[in-house]
């Protein structure tokens, strides 16, 4: 915040108060007639009448006032113009710090808009407010509106911003800026202003604009809100001028807001998902793998029926939840079986096709080797060629394609279905159907497999990670629930819960930036909180120590979600890391922990919970402990509360 | 900024690998090491940072096997410690000799297996 300027507010209603006080001690003399004869002190008086003999008594009231050019009031403002247009765009919430570069709109969102559609969110740092709308985009399926500082709170705001790039979730971002020089008060709103705020993220974003008057605005708002929900979505930028913001609007009925388009994504050619059809149809082992495909509810329902229908293994590499986690065909756990006898290979929306057919050795030579049999035919179906930057990598590794088809996947797959339907003869379904035999008998032992292997340190201290995931999966699974946060990607939820729906799990970070898993699940949680969703996040401490303030976020606005501390009290993938180094080198792993754990002291994280007002228990070590201790969090935020279970739980 | 699994794509490649459950130890010779010791060392030389205190498997850089009652013979242990046939560390002999190694083998030897499949937990069973 600027406190230069809460500085100079202070003085100056310091001194208001002593005109106030003059003022009144006026009242009835001549103070009335002289006040109103003295509005426009910026009039001098003739020089005529100006001789020191006859020079008027002082009257600190007419000394006081501004002149007419400087007004102190005004009946409208360019931020209002601007909540028109938020309001009309449909932004249910603005997740933002705030900033005195934005004060102008702030104003007039809660008095002007009634702090309603769009609603503010108070948030403590900058990586929350946008994270948050990151979660929050991928459960509502519709960006939420960010407000930060133009540099400074966009500075914080980077990591979440390039997370969600990566992760192909749109986030409609706005930063205050000042951009006339004669304007910035010295010295902060200098350092807060910039030439070209936008260029230190411009890499992650996928548009970014800063409108020069509020037709120009109206525009960019309605274009960058397109762009960013037009697949692949991505992050945008409206930087806005604070004179922009804050001064009153001189042609209202002129202004004009563009009409907000539906929009249909693209659809592939429907020539090449016939290609694709033949292939499939044809194949002896065809396997789909499906990343970040699923944009709506409507997504998992199709991809069961294309996958039915061919009786194929599916991969879902969790970007998205794409098919159900129980389906048979569900093959993720058995994708090391699966890809090498594969001979047609399709790929919906994944981004890291390479790494899918490929295995990497993290070792000295770093070296690789096919994953897939040279023959199989590869397909990928997907947008991500459609908006590819150069600087960060996340496109990751360069993969062999033989057939590569841009379309929307989700959009895709009804075209994809009915050529499915057209190369499928009644010999072949039955073919087909043996086929899908053994793959559901292969999925029901893989998981059996894996129960077992759960039961391993069932009882043990501290929880091993599959118990916890037992636990707290009885205790839910006949809510209507959602994990929104889960930032180690540990496979027990997927392979011990019943995901049928696609937002049963909300994904990953996309850039893998700690930092993100508690204000994304805390946004997820409140896209959920109309639908009467119970979320859970299974919560790293590391990822926590990020951003703690979420947890007030989550008190502060009433946000229902369970933390569930997946607390290992260490960046324990970091520790191994520094571990495989150690050994690398014959040197031992007595000082891994250096700088890897969070320990001497240990913290406590109900404690910080509860400093933050959200109801909160724990440490839990103990597995018999943690079942009531679960039961009555969950109890907590089904009355509309957030909660928070420290548990100490195994590392990985 | 930290880097949260660096090889996320080979967990699911990989998951078949860390299913392996052993079988029965009943064709297992007597242990010859010393478990208690094995347990120290266990921890201390930080095999549960990767597979557990108890043995029941993880995650790095895809999943990580259970070790838990394993079968390995104490050879293919040794090895597997010497020259890792994945992205596990490698310990060398000064830093883990092999009586440490006997050692270890003993424990994770001790360490009860996975339940049968008629003796799930009733929760697993949902």
């Amino acid at each position: 915040m600027n406190k230069d300027r809460e500085d100079v507010a202070v003085e100056r209603r310091r001194f208001l108060k002593g005109v106030t006080l003059a003022s009144a001690a006026a009242v009835g003399s001549a103070a009335a007639p002289a006040l109103a004869q003295t509005a426009k002190p910026s009039s001098p008086a003739p020089a005529a009448k100006s001789s020191p003999a006859a020079a008027p008594p002082p009257n600190p009231i007419a000394e006081t006032l501004p002149p007419a050019s400087d007004p102190v009031t005004q009946t409208s403002s360019g931020g209002e113009f601007m909540v028109d247009v938020l309001k009309t765009i449909g932004f249910e919430y603005v997740a933002m710090n705030c900033a005195s570069s934005f004060r102008g709109i702030h104003e007039a969102l809660i008095n002007y808009g009634k702090n309603t559609a769009p609603e503010i969110l108070t948030c403590n740092h900058e990586e929350i407010a946008v994270a948050m709308a990151h979660g929050y985009a991928k459960i509502e399926g519709k960006p939420m509106c960010v407000l930060t500082h133009g540099t400074v709170g966009l500075q914080h705001a980077s990591m979440a911003l390039y997370n969600a790039f990566c992760d192909k979730v749109p986030v409609y971002l706005m930063i205050g800026n000042i951009l006339a020089a004669d304007k910035r008060g010295a010295p902060v709103e200098w350092a807060h202003s910039a030439q070209d705020p936008a260029a230190m993220a411009r890499d992650f974003l996928k548009w970014d604009d800063q409108p020069q008057s509020l037709q120009h605005f109206a525009e960019s708002a309605v274009r960058a809100y397109k762009l960013a929900t037009t697949a692949p979505m991505a992050p945008v930028l409206l930087s806005l001028d604070g004179e922009l913001q804050e001064n009153p609007i001189k042609n209202r009925s002129e202004l004009q807001i563009p009409k907000i388009p539906r929009q249909m994504p693209a659809q592939a050619d429907q020539a090449a998902l016939n290609e694709i059809a033949r292939l499939l149809v044809e194949a002896q082992n065809p396997v789909i793998i499906a990343d970040r495909m699923a944009r709506t509810p409507a997504c998992m329902g199709r991809f069961v029926e294309l996958a039915e229908l061919l009786q194929c293994a599916v991969i879902d590499k969790g970007g998205r939840t794409n098919f159900p986690s129980r389906h048979p065909l569900n093959q993720t756990a058995r994708a090391s079986v699966v890809v090498p006898q594969a001979d047609v290979i399709l790929g919906i929306e994944l981004n890291d096709f390479w790494g899918s057919l490929n295995t990497f050795s993290d070792r000295i030579e770093r070296a690789s080797a096919p994953l897939a049999k040279e023959s199989a035919k590869t397909i990928s179906l997907g947008v991500h060629d459609m908006f590819v930057k150069a600087n960060y990598q996340e496109f990751e590794r360069y993969p062999n394609i033989d057939l590569d088809v841009a379309g929307d996947g989700e959009s895709s797959l009804p075209g994809l279905i009915e050529a499915v339907k057209k190369y499928l003869d009644e010999g072949r379904r039955a073919a087909l159907e043996a086929r899908g035999k053994k793959l559901a008998d292969a999925h029901d032992a893989a998981i059996l497999t894996l129960k077992r292997r759960a039961t391993i340190g069932w009882d043990s201290s501290p929880i091993t990670m599959a118990r916890l995931v037992a636990e707290i999966w009885d205790q839910i699974r006949t809510e209507d629930w959602a994990l929104v946060g889960e930032n180690i990607q540990s496979y027990w939820p997927r392979f011990l819960w019943d995901a049928d729906r696609s937002y049963r799990f909300n994904g990953n970070s996309g850039g893998f930036g700690l930092g993100y898993s508690a204000p994304a699940a805390l946004g997820a949680a409140l896209a959920n909180k109309k639908h009467g969703r119970l979320s859970i996040a299974i919560q790293g401490d590391g990822d926590l120590m990020y951003a703690p303030g979420t947890l007030w976020t989550a008190a502060h606005h009433n946000i229902p979600i369970l933390y569930v501390m997946h607390n290992n009290r260490a960046y324990h993938q970091e520790y191994m890391y520094v571990q495989d180094m150690c050994c690398r080198l014959g040197r031992g792993i007595e000082n891994a922990h250096i700088g890897t754990t969070m320990t001497s002291p240990n913290i406590d994280f109900a404690k910080v919970a509860q400093g933050f007002g959200v109801y909160a228990e724990g440490p839990i070590s103990d597995p018999a402990a943690f079942v009531p201790a679960l039961k009555r969090a969950i109890a907590v935020v089904k009355e509309g509360r957030p909660a928070l279970l420290d548990t100490l739980v195994e590392p990985r | 900024m930290m880097t949260p699994n660096l090889f996320l794509p080979l967990r699911a490649a990989l998951l078949l690998a860390a299913m392996t459950i052993a079988p029965a130890f009943a064709d297992q010779p007597a242990p010859k090491g010393d478990a208690a010791h094995g347990k120290e060392l266990f921890l201390k030389i930080g095999c549960f940072e990767c597979h557990g205190r108890v043995g029941e498997g993880g995650g790095f850089l895809g999943p990580v096997p259970t070790l838990a009652h394993t079968s390995l013979p104490l050879d293919a242990f040794t090895m597997q410690l010497r020259q890792p046939a994945n992205n596990m560390p490698a310990y060398v002999a000064s830093v883990l000799p092999d009586t440490d190694v006997a050692d270890l083998f003993a424990y994770v030897q001790s360490l009860p297996g996975p339940l049968a499949a008629d003796a799930l937990p009733e929760i697993l069973k949902h």
